[in-house]
C-alpha cells in the first residue's frame, strides 16, 4: 500500500493537483477530496486484462495486427474518442493522417459550442488564477457547472481575490440553481440567484445585454444585475456550454461573448467558457497546432478539411466504415452503429453493448503512466504522474504499433 | 563519416570569411578543421560557384504557444483557403500567417533557416509552447519567457525586494520554464489593463501594485545583466503602434542607462506624430540612438502587404487595435496572473498611407542602422508579415532599384514622408549573412550556431548566386541540418528533429519558498507541477544548454 500526495487529477480539466491517492491491492482511492469525478476516476481501476479479437483473448501483437487489418482496409474511417494524453493524441493524428480518417473527441459537443463562437467572432476570455485573484463579480450563466467541474468554486471562487482591494467577491447565478455542493463551497460568499429555465438562457442574456446601456431604465432584476456588472472592477461570466439545452446552443455562447464585450465598454470583464473533460482541450490544442484546424476534421482528401457539423463523431459514425475509439480516461464507450468494425482502446473492465472487433486495454494517463493533459482554461498544461503499474500499454504505444503494422503506402 | 563541401564561396562573418572560395569538412554533424591531405572524405559535394552560409536563425517569430493556436482558430478562412498537402516527408496541415507545425518547420527549412525562436512564452503557457515546438520538424527552437507583468514580480518590486532577490526570481523562472532569454512586453501595461487602464506612462505608478514601468524595465534589464544571460532583455516597448511612441522608445533606452537592451520589432515603436497626417517616421532618431550606443540591438519587425494576423501578449495595445481587425473578429485573454494575449487579424494595404509608411519606416531602420551585428531581420511573424516573406524583404534590402520600384507602387503621399528614396545603401551578401546568421547566434549566446568554424553544428545552406535575391533566398540548393542533407532544391528529403536551446542561470534556492507560497496561496497549483522537467523537453532528447556568465557584460 502506497500513498501518493499532490497527485494531478486528469479527469475534468480543472487541473486539481492536490490529491492524496491511496494505492492498495484492490485499487486506488482518492482520499483528500469528496469530488465525485476524482473518486470515480481513481476508484474504478480494474486489474489488467488481455486484449480481445472477436471476443477471444489474444496477445497484444495479435490485437495490433488485427486492428491494423480492420482499419487498413477502410475507406472512411473514424478516429475518435481521443480521450488520452498529448502523446496519445499525437499518435492518433499520425494514424488518422495515414488512414485518411475523420478525427474528433468524445466530448467535443460542449467545446464546439464555444469554438464556433471563437472562430466566428472571437471573444474576451480569462483563466482560473485570474478568476481567483482578480474577479470581484462572478456571473454563472445556465445550469451550474458543478456537476461537470465539482471543485470549481472550492478552488477558484471561494478563496478571496489577492489582487483586489477590498479582497471580496460576489457570485450571481442566472438561469441555473446552484448545486448543494456549490452552496457549501460558497458559504461566506454573497450569492444571488436569478432563476430561469435552462432553455431560456439565450433570451435572458439578450435582456441583460440590452439592460447594460441604461440599467436604471431597464429596472427589475436584470437592470440591477446590469448595474452590478457595470460597477464591478473585473467581472467574469462563466458557463459550461455542455449543459445548455436545445439546438444551436452556440448562439447562446455568442450572446454571452457579446455580453462580455459590452461590459468591457464600461469596465473590465472576461468570459470563462468551461470544458475540458478527458483532455478534450489538449486534444483540440494538438490537433490545431499539427493540422492548423481544430477537431472535427477530415484527412480523407489529403488535406485537413474542418467542418464542425459534418465531422462531428456522432454524425460521422453513421457513414464511417470503421471506427477507432480511444477512451483512456473512462471504461465507457458509446453504442456504435452495428455492422462496422470497431477497434476500441479503453481501460480494463470497459463494458460494450456489442463486442468490438478488437479491444485493447490501455492504461490511464496520470494513473498507469505519466502524460500531459490540458486544463480547461486552455493555457495551462500539466504533467500527470504514474501511480501504479498494471502492465497496461499507453495509447501512444498501441497506436504507433498499429501505424507500423499497416501496409506501407503513401497517403496524407 | 567525413563529408567535404568543396569549393563554395563561403560567407561566414563570425570567422571573417566574406565570399572567399574554400572547403568545409563535416564529421558527425559538426564542422571540423581541414583534416589534411591524408584524410579521404566519404563524400565530396562540389559547390563551386555556389554561395555557402550557415543555417539562418530567426530571433523573433511567434511559432508556438497558446496565442498561435488561437490565431489558427481565428484564421479559419485562411486554413480553408490554404490547406497544405503532405509533401514527401512533410505532413499535411495548412496556413500562411498561422501555419501548422509541420508547415512551419518545412517552410523555414526550405528557405535555409535552421532555427527560430518563440519570443513570447508566458510562464503559465511554457509547457504548451514546448510541447508544440517539439512538433515543429527540421529547425531548432527555444522560448523567451515573458516577465514584467506578472503579479508576483510586481509584488516583489512593490515590497522593495533587492536586486539579488529579483535576479533569483528571474533565474528561477528561466530554469523552471526551460527558456533561453527574458522578454518584457509593455512592462506594467498588461497588468494595468486587467484593472481597465488603457494607457500607462513610463513614470506612472500602475494600479494595485503601484510600480512604474520604468522600475520594472530597469529591474529586469539589471537582473538579466547580473545573471550573465547571453541575450539582453528582449523588450517589446511601450505604446506599440501609437503615433509619437518614439519618445517612449528613446525613454526606454535612457531608462536602462547603458545596460544591454534588445528592442524588438522596433519598427512598431519608431513613430512620430508630425506632419499633415500626424503620423511620421522617427526611424532616423531611433537609428541614431542605436548607432551611438553599442549596448543596444534591435530587430525590425518589418511589415509586408497582405493578410496576416497579429498576436501579442500586449493586451493593452491589442485592445486598442480591435477596431482595425480584418476580418472583424478578435480575441483577448487575461492569463494566469502572468500576462495576456491579444489576437487581431489584420490586412496591411499598400494603398493605405499608414501601412505604406510603416513599410518605409522598417526599411529606413534597416538602412540607417550601420552595424549589421546589431539589427536583425524579422517581420515579427506573423505580426508584420508571415516569415515566408523574408526572401522578398532580403531583395528589398539588397536591391535599391527594386526598392524604388516598389516604393513607386505605394500610396502617392508616401514619398513626401519618407527618406527611403534617398537611401542608397544595398546590403551585401556578407551583411545578410551577418544579420541572419552570425549576429543572431552571437546575441543569443549560441556559440556553436550561426557560423561555419570548427566545432560549429553543421547547419549549412548552399545557394545559387542569382541577381534576383528573392529567388535566391526563397529556394536554396541544399540545406544541411546537423550535417544531414534535409532540403534539396526546395524539397524536404529528410526529416531531422530540432533541438531546444535554454539557459540555466544559477540562483539562491531560498527564493523557492517565496514562489511556492505564491503558488499555494494564489495560483491553485503546486510549484513542483509548474516546473518543467528536463525529460519533458522533446522526450528528454534535444535540450541544449548555453552558458551564463555573471559579470561578463
Amino acid at each position: 500500500m502506497a500513498t501518493h500526495r499532490d497527485v494531478v487529477c486528469p479527469f475534468c480539466g480543472l487541473g486539481c493537483d492536490d490529491l492524496t491517492v491511496k494505492a492498495a491491492a484492490r485499487g486506488l482511492t482518492a482520499q483528500s477530496t469528496d469530488c465525485p469525478i476524482a473518486q470515480d476516476g481513481f476508484g474504478r481501476m480494474r486489474p489488467a486484462e488481455p486484449p480481445r479479437v472477436g471476443g477471444a483473448p489474444v496477445a497484444l501483437e495479435d490485437a495490433v495486427r488485427a486492428a491494423a487489418g480492420a482499419l487498413g482496409g477502410s475507406r472512411a474511417p473514424l478516429v475518435a474518442g481521443l480521450g488520452c494524453d498529448v502523446d496519445g493524441v499525437r499518435a492518433a493524428l499520425a494514424l488518422a493522417e495515414r488512414l485518411g480518417a475523420v478525427v474528433d473527441h468524445a466530448g467535443s459537443e460542449g467545446l464546439y459550442r464555444n469554438l464556433a463562437v471563437l472562430q466566428r467572432t472571437g471573444w474576451i476570455a480569462t483563466t482560473f488564477a485570474e478568476v481567483r485573484n482578480r474577479c470581484d463579480l462572478l456571473l454563472v450563466v445556465g445550469p451550474d457547472p458543478a456537476p461537470f467541474h465539482p471543485r470549481l468554486y472550492e478552488r477558484w471562487v471561494a478563496p478571496a481575490p489577492a489582487y483586489r482591494e477590498p479582497g471580496s467577491r460576489a457570485v450571481v447565478f442566472l438561469c441555473g440553481e446552484p448545486a448543494e455542493r456549490t452552496r457549501a463551497a460558497l458559504a461566506g460568499v454573497p450569492v444571488t440567484v436569478l432563476p430561469g429555465a435552462a432553455g431560456e438562457v439565450g433570451d435572458a442574456v439578450a435582456v441583460l445585454s440590452a439592460a447594460l446601456a441604461d440599467p436604471a431604465a431597464a429596472g427589475g432584476e436584470m437592470g440591477a444585475l446590469a448595474e452590478r456588472l457595470r460597477a464591478a472592477r473585473y467581472a467574469v461570466v462563466a458557463w459550461a456550454a455542455a449543459g445548455f439545452e436545445g439546438a444551436h446552443a452556440d448562439l447562446v455562447v455568442e450572446r454571452l461573448s457579446g455580453l462580455v464585450r459590452e461590459v468591457n465598454r464600461h469596465t473590465r470583464c472576461a468570459g470563462l467558457p468551461l470544458s475540458g473533460h478527458d483532455n478534450v482541450v489538449g486534444a483540440n490544442q494538438v490537433c490545431t497546432w499539427q493540422l492548423g484546424v481544430p477537431l472535427r476534421t477530415s484527412l480523407a482528401g489529403g488535406v485537413p478539411v474542418h467542418d464542425p457539423h459534418r465531422f462531428a463523431w456522432q454524425r460521422f459514425q453513421e457513414v464511417a466504415d470503421a471506427v477507432l475509439w480511444i477512451s483512456a480516461f473512462r471504461p465507457e464507450v458509446p453504442d456504435f452503429p452495428v455492422g462496422k468494425p470497431v477497434v476500441a482502446l479503453a481501460p480494463p473492465g470497459t463494458v460494450f453493448a456489442a463486442e468490438p472487433a478488437v479491444f485493447i486495454p490501455v492504461g490511464t494517463p496520470g494513473i498507469d503512466h505519466a502524460g500531459h493533459v490540458f486544463r480547461g482554461d486552455t493555457v495551462v498544461a500539466l504533467r500527470t504522474g504514474r501511480l501504479i503499474d498494471r502492465g497496461l500499454p499507453d495509447v501512444a504505444t498501441v497506436l504507433n504499433a498499429i501505424l507500423a503494422a499497416l501496409p506501407q503506402e503513401v497517403a496524407c | 563519416m567525413l563529408t567535404k563541401l568543396a569549393g563554395g564561396r563561403v560567407y561566414d562573418p563570425a570567422n571573417g570569411r566574406d565570399g572567399e572560395v574554400g572547403d568545409l569538412y563535416v564529421r558527425d554533424g559538426r564542422i571540423i578543421a581541414d583534416p589534411g591531405p591524408g584524410a579521404a572524405p566519404d563524400e565530396t559535394v562540389d559547390l563551386s560557384g555556389k554561395v555557402v552560409m550557415a543555417g539562418a536563425i530567426d530571433i523573433h517569430s511567434h511559432i508556438a504557444g497558446g496565442k498561435v493556436n488561437i490565431a489558427r482558430m481565428l484564421m479559419a478562412e485562411e486554413h480553408r483557403a490554404f490547406p497544405v498537402e503532405a509533401e514527401g516527408l512533410c505532413r499535411c496541415g495548412g496556413g500562411v500567417a498561422s501555419p501548422s507545425t509541420h508547415v512551419t518547420g518545412c517552410r523555414y527549412a526550405q528557405m535555409g533557416y535552421t532555427a527560430a525562436f518563440e519570443p513570447a512564452m508566458l510562464p503559465s503557457n511554457a509547457r504548451h509552447a514546448h510541447l508544440e515546438m517539439a512538433d515543429i520538424p527540421l529547425i531548432d527552437t527555444g522560448g523567451y519567457v515573458v516577465l514584467g507583468n506578472d503579479d508576483l514580480f510586481l509584488d516583489l518590486l512593490a515590497s522593495g525586494a533587492g536586486e539579488e532577490v529579483i535576479a533569483d526570481y528571474v533565474a528561477w523562472t528561466l530554469n523552471a520554464t526551460r527558456a533561453l532569454a527574458v522578454k518584457a512586453v509593455n512592462p506594467g501595461g498588461i497588468n494595468a489593463f486587467k484593472y481597465n487602464q488603457r494607457r500607462l506612462d513610463v513614470d506612472e505608478a500602475g494600479p494595485f501594485h503601484a510600480v512604474t514601468p520604468r522600475r520594472i524595465l530597469t529591474a529586469l534589464a539589471g537582473a538579466v545583466q547580473r545573471l550573465g544571460i547571453p541575450h539582453p532583455l528582449h523588450l517589446h516597448g511601450f505604446n506599440l503602434g501609437v503615433p509619437g511612441n518614439v519618445e517612449a522608445t528613446l525613454d526606454s533606452i535612457a531608462a536602462v542607462d547603458g545596460l544591454r537592451l534588445h528592442l524588438t520589432h522596433v519598427q512598431f515603436h519608431a513613430y512620430g506624430a508630425e506632419g499633415d497626417r500626424r503620423f511620421s517616421s522617427a526611424a532616423a532618431r531611433v537609428a541614431e540612438a542605436v548607432n551611438r550606443r553599442p549596448n543596444l540591438s534591435v530587430d525590425v519587425g518589418q511589415i509586408m502587404f497582405g493578410q496576416t494576423v497579429t498576436a501579442s501578449a500586449d493586451t493593452m495595445a491589442q485592445m486598442g487595435n480591435t477596431g482595425l481587425a480584418h476580418p472583424k473578429k478578435w480575441v483577448m485573454m487575461d492569463i494566469e496572473c502572468d500576462a495576456g494575449c491579444g489576437v487581431v487579424p489584420f490586412r496591411y494595404r499598400d494603398k493605405a498611407f499608414v501601412n505604406a509608411l510603416q513599410w518605409a519606416i522598417g526599411l529606413e531602420l534597416f538602412l540607417l542602422i550601420d552595424d549589421p551585428w546589431r539589427v536583425f531581420l524579422t517581420t515579427d511573424h506573423p505580426n508584420g508579415a508571415p516569415f515566408t516573406s523574408y526572401p522578398e524583404l532580403i531583395r528589398l534590402l539588397m536591391d535599391r532599384d527594386y526598392r524604388l520600384a516598389k516604393l513607386a507602387e505605394l500610396h502617392p503621399a508616401l514619398p513626401r514622408h519618407t527618406i527611403l528614396a534617398e537611401l542608397k545603401r544595398e546590403y551585401t551578401l556578407g551583411e545578410i549573412a551577418t544579420m541572419t546568421r552570425a549576429a543572431p547566434a552571437r546575441i543569443l549566446g549560441l556559440s556553436d550556431r550561426g557560423h561555419l568554424g570548427p566545432g560549429a553544428a553543421a547547419d549549412v545552406v548552399v545557394y545559387t548566386d542569382r541577381a534576383d535575391r528573392k529567388a535566391m533566398f526563397e529556394k536554396p540548393d541544399m540545406v544541411f541540418k546537423d550535417g544531414r542533407l534535409v532540403v534539396r532544391d526546395g524539397v524536404v528529403v529528410a526529416l531531422a528533429r530540432g533541438r531546444t536551446h535554454v539557459v540555466e542561470p544559477a540562483y539562491d534556492p531560498a527564493i523557492e519558498a517565496r514562489i511556492a507560497r505564491h503558488f499555494d496561496e494564489r495560483m491553485g497549483m503546486n510549484l513542483r507541477h509548474f516546473r518543467i522537467a528536463k525529460d519533458e523537453i522533446r522526450g528528454g532528447d534535444g535540450l541544449v544548454r548555453h552558458n551564463c556568465t555573471p559579470g561578463a557584460f
